[in-house]
């Protein structure tokens, strides 16, 4: 039955090949948009993924502000700062963060030959190093030996790196660091646009190891090794407060505030951040915007069969004349419209996968959102058809079951 | 020879006082005013009658296309008007073949697909029907080009496809509603020739149609006017 619809439909739209493509191309255009929307949809969010997690997947950031209870009538506030035992104590108690690492950092001016930069210098140790994730290009990072011998050696960031030494430097090139000597050891690859930062980018920056840092630009109002920002990697990203409340617990501890102070001890995570950003609601709006254009696409078919069934109810008198029951026309015209809904969805199907998969092999090199395709959104897409082809098979039905019979003899 | 009249068959059809209004708003048609009338197994009818004289009104009352208002109608021995809507369906597919002015025949589909569609709404099985199927189109001397297409046939070759889906149900009552009307008169005579031989088979024909040459050349004439039988002779 369904099988003799499906000829009756082809054989149907062909006999009216301009009119019936005309109709169906609302309909391929509307299942394409809601394929090729709803995977762009996630596209975006890929993006932003992408480009928050630059800095460093599922990190947190951790810095010292002030206390916010009272210490005495005379000082209302205090300052806060962490040292490196602050980091040890962490990455001793805590048991939600995967890797924590420490940075320290100071805006200097870098030179190389006759070249020189004011560059953003990250005093770092091999935990932040792994944090970030940053691939190297060539050389090595930063060790445990050079910061316990506080070497003089500098990795470079991708950018710095070719305007400083612009091709005459490399590997164990010496440079200088506001008239410090440092070795080159490491240079890091490209990075790209980051969505997330803390002043300049990974590729515009030069880390060199965080005592080295503390011994030769040490702070002014404290004898402390101060440590500007602790970072971790969580365990779960599912596990964002918890992980958050755990780290905070355990610094303040250290600081003498209270747990959750959060003036005291400051967490920022890309996370929250993406979080944030309504892209449920993207997905949601982009989703109803293309599915309400198919469901316009199968209102120009309801349309098209609803002529359809008065052109032929001619045809339609004669079938019942011969012995067809009223069921047997309601179902061949709800089936027939159902099959040319069918046949024009998966058109759009096969449009909008196929749109999907040429431009995500489109390379492109910065945060351009490229459509991500999901079996999923198919079938959700052939629900919606299966829908729609419901819905307007039943009303052309309804109109040629209503044909009389005895009109067959008086059209002639 | 018929053998009406007798009581010794039962008749195909059978109406008495058959009346028929068509309520179109202002206008209250009365189509057929009392029609009394029997139609014996084996017999080749002509209803004849000036436009909106009611023969077509009668014609699908006789095919089951429509119901009387008033009246009784048997089609062989059961009352029609106890018959559910599917149940007049199945016996317009059965035991009624209706033959068209204009042939009514879809052009979407081949001429063997056309004498099939009654075998379909019986559920017949494919293999069955397309031997059904070419055998009524042998009959009409059409089965070498079963596979064409309507659109590829002259009128009179429609019309014998036409009558091929008629009889594929070997029914016991063959309509035909001026079956040569659309038809010059050659191509005509050799449709009512057809007519005839299948009736000489054991087919019970009625044939509507207001041109005096074909019906007279009928077993059996009705004129019909204003919704009432006006005569009814038979030929000697």
């Amino acid at each position: 039955m369904l099988a003799n619809a499906m000829r009756q439909a082809v054989r149907l739209l062909w006999a009216h090949k301009t009119r019936a493509l005309l109709t169906m191309f609302g309909l391929v255009w509307g299942t394409a948009s809601v394929i090729f929307l709803v995977s762009w949809g996630h596209g975006v969010t890929a993006m932003l993924e992408t480009g928050f997690f630059r800095a460093g997947k599922n990190m947190g950031e951790v810095w010292a502000g002030k206390s916010s209870e009272q210490f005495s009538p005379a000082v209302d506030r205090r300052y806060l700062w962490f040292t490196l035992d602050d980091v040890v104590r962490l990455r001793n108690r805590a048991r939600l963060p995967e890797v924590i690492g420490a940075e320290t950092w100071e805006m200097l001016p870098i030179t190389f030959r006759q070249r020189a930069h004011t560059v953003d210098i990250r005093g770092i140790d091999p935990e932040t190093l792994e944090i970030r994730g940053v691939r190297m290009a060539a050389g090595r990072g930063i060790t445990r030996a050079d910061l316990e011998h506080r070497r003089r050696v500098v990795v470079l960031g991708h950018r710095i790196r070719s305007r400083l030494l612009a091709g005459e430097g490399q590997i164990d090139s010496w440079v200088r660091i506001a008239g410090k000597p440092f070795r080159v050891v490491g240079l890091l690859e490209r990075v790209g646009t980051q969505l997330s930062r803390d002043r300049m980018e990974i590729d515009e920056q030069a880390w060199i190891p965080i005592t080295t840092l503390q011994t030769g630009w040490p702070s002014w109002w404290t004898d402390d090794e101060v440590v500007t920002k602790i970072l971790y990697r969580m365990r779960d990203r599912s596990l964002l407060e918890e992980t958050e409340a755990e780290v905070r617990a355990i610094l303040a501890e250290g600081l003498g505030v209270s747990a959750d102070d959060e003036e005291a001890v400051g967490i920022w995570s890309a996370i929250e951040m993406l979080n944030r950003i309504p892209l449920d609601e993207l997905s949601g709006f982009l989703f109803i915007l293309a599915a309400a254009t198919l469901l316009i696409g199968g209102v120009g078919i309801l349309n098209m069969m609803l002529d359809s069934v008065h052109e032929r109810r001619h045809e339609i008198g004669l079938r019942l004349a011969i012995g067809a029951r009223r069921n047997d026309v309601v179902m061949q015209f709800f089936l027939e419209t159902f099959a040319i809904i069918v046949i024009g969805g998966l058109v759009g199907v096969a449009f909008g996968v196929l749109a999907c998969l040429a431009l995500a092999q489109v390379q492109v090199d910065d945060l351009i959102p490229v459509p991500v395709f999901q079996l999923d959104i198919v079938f959700v897409t052939l629900a919606i058809l299966g829908f729609v082809g419901m819905a307007a098979g039943v009303i052309p039905a309804w109109r040629a079951a209503r044909v009389d019979p005895a009109s067959m003899l008086r059209m002639e | 020879m018929s053998v009406h009249g007798d009581g010794q068959a039962n008749p195909v059809i059978r109406l008495s006082e058959v009346h028929k209004h068509y309520d179109t708003g202002p206008l209250d048609v009365h189509a057929l005013r009392g029609i009394d009338l029997e139609i014996y197994p084996g017999e080749f009818v002509a209803i004849m009658g000036p436009s909106g004289s009611g023969k077509t009104t009668l014609m699908e009352i006789m095919g089951c296309l429509s119901r009387p208002s008033l009246g009784d109608f048997r089609l062989n021995g059961r009352n029609v008007e106890e018959i559910s809507a599917n149940g007049l369906a199945r016996i317009r597919g059965e035991e009624i073949g209706f033959v068209f002015q204009s042939f009514n025949l879809l052009p979407r589909l081949s001429l063997i697909e056309n004498v099939e569609l009654p075998l379909v709404y019986r559920r017949v099985g494919r293999r069955e029907r397309r031997d059904r199927a070419v055998t009524a189109l042998a009959r009409v001397g059409l089965d070498h080009r079963a596979r064409h297409s309507p659109m590829e046939i002259s009128g009179g070759e429609r019309q014998r496809v036409a009558i091929a889906r008629a009889l594929v149900n070997a029914p016991s009552l063959l309509l035909a509603d001026e079956p040569t009307g659309n038809l010059d008169s050659v191509t005509g005579d050799e449709i009512l020739k057809l007519l005839h031989t299948i009736h000489a088979e054991g087919a019970t024909v009625v044939i509507v149609t207001h041109d005096r040459t074909i019906g007279e050349q009928a077993e059996r004439q009705l004129a019909i006017r204003d919704g009432l039988i006006a005569g009814d002779r038979e030929r000697r």
